[in-house]
């Protein structure tokens, strides 16, 4: 087994900020979740009154914060758990935070008083055709929130590597010892998914700088015009790897916490190196799949998108789907909240990988494309993937620190109402979705009129969704406080 | 055509979920993990997962929607779908421009049914999503609408009757309220 560190004055520390970063994520995760709420509340034809420039400024926070939650919960995460064998700087995981927070406010007060509408990947040239609806300082405070927060998760993903790098050849972190037929160092599944998880965020953030960079000169000079084709593969290659890398952040929590209630070693091996590798690599080309309706994009290009898209689905389904499925099995399994949750998210992932599948088939996304399947996939990947795989991560951490023993009545209700609530809330989009109901319509015209009743429908689910998350808060909260106590 | 996508994916759920609960259940019996016989099953749902992946793939591949538009033949009917915050407008004359909206704005256009009809799609501000809806209400097409650039999609109505534009790309505060008519004759 590779050498765990030991436990001394660097982990308090590290507990601390790492709670703070929890108990922040515990108080934006039921905040976000219900401006989601009244989305489909408004869609539902309920609160008529309210301007739909309210529903897209709405619309934009809960897509950003949600989108950037998750991953800095993910990041908390991985951080505390890579902790076990090497040691980053618990300073950046402070500036980070400091960073998040800063950027936080500013997308707040853009959205909530600029009434910024612009979509959580605020499209080129968007941000700057308000028609009339957001003021100039709502985009500049956008962009500033963007800047500060990419600053800080450059830093802190760049402290990440570096410590894996103090103790790891940047090869043998990916593996490729493995690859060559050898089995030393010995590298934990973690180190390989976390070093290829953080080059794949430098990766993204170097294309959002660049996103950035260009906004900046057609803002500040005369002339000079952005190719709106460039930009949007520029975006969506930053977006679709933020989101992804996201994903793995939680399959890596699921190696590493998982082995503990199963009592079985989930070690590294050429196939688990093999796979990671390919997803490096793979990851880099299926964003292209966000383009396949933008017709000028070349054809070549298409296809590579689509076949990247099939090809990415390997890795995930026949090495950590099977293994854990292999891992699970007839094993002495102590099914508790956070083995539950994990085993629920990595569920969960398979779903939305279908779904995702599916729609990164060009024919098929003549039908699909932004209509409600698009945010079906996606939520089923979030809502029931990787949202179950932090915090089942999050509550295991916590229950190791505090010693509180764990309700199985409150298990039993978080994992019945997130299940049926979460699957009830995802099928409502996804039947609108092959309806062809369009995705991000402040309210339905007559065309799309089966989108209300999916929508009135979906409230019920959100709300049982909703017990359980509060339930789960509940719990993990004061596990959280007697810790830092 | 969307219920294949959406059979495929429930059916594939629901597999998923069974092969899930199965193996929870396999807990309540512990025993040891046969790896030989666990990498075996690998290697088949490997190929399994390939199979299917590759047959999609080859199915599919031909269907681009973009072959159309490659073809050297262009259709009698040429239709220009200019976007602009928050609505299309739809001309067989050459689109407006930003100087000649109010005057060359065009909210709805006639074509034939059973001929083929290409829609030159641009915008003159933001990205604006161009997709035709049936009387029935399905999603027939789409492409998108991207300032500097102009998307061809190759459509033919067999059917005759009203034709709904709709926005498929956020846009704005009006985003759900840009239309535009196709009248099919």
């Amino acid at each position: 087994m590779p050498e765990v560190l030991a436990v001394d004055q660097y982990t308090p520390r590290l507990v601390r900020v790492t709670i703070t970063w929890v108990l922040t994520a515990l108080v934006l995760f039921p905040v976000l979740a219900i401006l989601g709420l009244l989305m489909r509340t408004l869609q539902a034809g309920y609160m008529a009154a309210v301007p739909p420039e309210w529903f897209y400024a709405v619309m934009t926070l809960h897509g950003l914060g949600m989108v950037g939650l998750w991953f800095v919960a993910g990041m908390a995460g991985i951080s505390v758990l890579l902790a076990r064998y090497v040691r980053p700087t618990i300073a950046v995981s402070w500036i980070a935070f400091g960073a998040t927070l800063a950027g936080v406010l500013l997308l707040v007060a853009a959205t909530l008083v600029g009434r910024l509408g612009v979509g959580w990947y605020f499209l080129y040239p968007l941000p700057f055709h308000s028609g009339g609806t957001w003021p100039g300082w709502a985009t500049a405070f956008l962009f500033a929130a963007l800047a500060i927060m990419g600053v800080g998760w450059t830093l802190w993903a760049g402290d990440l590597l570096w410590a894996i790098a103090r103790r790891y050849r940047l090869t043998d972190a990916l593996g490729w010892q493995y690859l060559r037929g050898g089995g030393t160092p010995e590298v934990p599944p973690i180190v390989i998914i976390a070093t290829v998880s953080f080059i794949g965020v430098l990766a993204g953030l170097v294309a959002a700088v660049v996103v950035l960079a260009l906004v900046a000169a057609e803002q500040m000079t005369t002339g000079f015009t952005n190719d709106a084709l460039l930009i949007k593969n520029l975006t969506f290659y930053f977006g679709h790897m933020l989101v992804n890398i996201t994903m793995y952040f939680g399959v890596a929590m699921v190696y590493e916490v998982m082995p503990a209630y199963t009592g079985r070693p989930w070690k590294s091996n050429a196939l688990v190196a093999a796979s990671w590798n390919l997803v490096l690599l793979l990851v880099m080309f299926a964003y292209l799949h966000h383009l396949y309706m933008d017709f000028a994009q070349p054809q070549w290009l298409q296809v590579t998108g689509q076949l990247a898209s099939y090809l990415i689905s390997v890795p995930a389904a026949i090495v950590t789907i099977f293994s854990t499925l292999m891992l699970v099995h007839g094993s002495d399994m102590k099914w508790k909240l956070p083995s539950l949750m994990l085993y629920l998210g990595v569920m969960g992932w398979a779903i939305g990988g279908v779904a995702a599948v599916i729609d990164s088939t060009v024919m098929v996304n003549s039908r699909f494309h932004n209509t409600l399947w698009v945010p079906a996939h996606f939520h089923t990947y979030y809502v029931m993937g990787v949202v179950l795989m932090i915090l089942g991560t999050v509550f295991h951490l916590a229950g190791e620190l505090s010693k509180i023993s764990e309700s199985a009545a409150s298990t039993r209700a978080i994992v019945s109402t997130v299940a049926v609530g979460g699957y009830g809330f995802l099928l409502m989009f996804y039947l609108a979705g092959v309806a062809g109901v369009p995705r991000r319509y402040a309210s339905y015209p007559a065309e799309a009129a089966q989108g209300i009743v999916y929508a009135k429908l979906s409230l019920l689910f959100i709300a049982l969704l909703l017990v359980g998350a509060l339930v789960y808060i509940w719990e993990t909260g004061r596990r959280c406080v007697r810790s830092l106590a | 055509m969307v219920s294949t996508p959406f059979g495929v994916f429930v059916t594939s759920a629901l597999i998923i979920i069974a092969v899930f609960a199965a193996v929870a259940f396999s807990t309540r019996r512990p025993g040891s993990l046969d790896y030989g016989k666990a990498n075996r099953l690998r290697l088949l749902a490997l190929g399994v997962l390939g199979a299917i992946l590759v047959t999609f793939f080859v199915l599919t591949l031909p269907h681009l929607p973009y072959a159309a538009a490659a073809e050297v033949q262009t259709p009698d009917h040429i239709v220009h779908a200019v976007g602009k915050q928050y609505a299309w407008s739809l001309t067989e004359r050459s689109g407006p421009t930003i100087e000649t909206w109010d005057k060359d704005f065009s909210p709805t256009v006639t074509v034939p049914a059973g001929a083929p009809v290409e829609f030159r799609v641009t915008t003159l501000d933001v990205n604006h999503g161009f997709s035709l809806y049936a009387p029935d209400g399905h999603l027939m097409a789409q492409t998108q609408a991207m300032p500097g650039y102009v998307n061809r999609l190759r459509v033919t109505f067999d059917q005759p009757g009203t034709y709904t534009v709709l926005c498929l790309e956020f846009c704005g505060m009006s985003h759900h309220r840009m239309r535009g008519v196709v009248e099919v004759r």
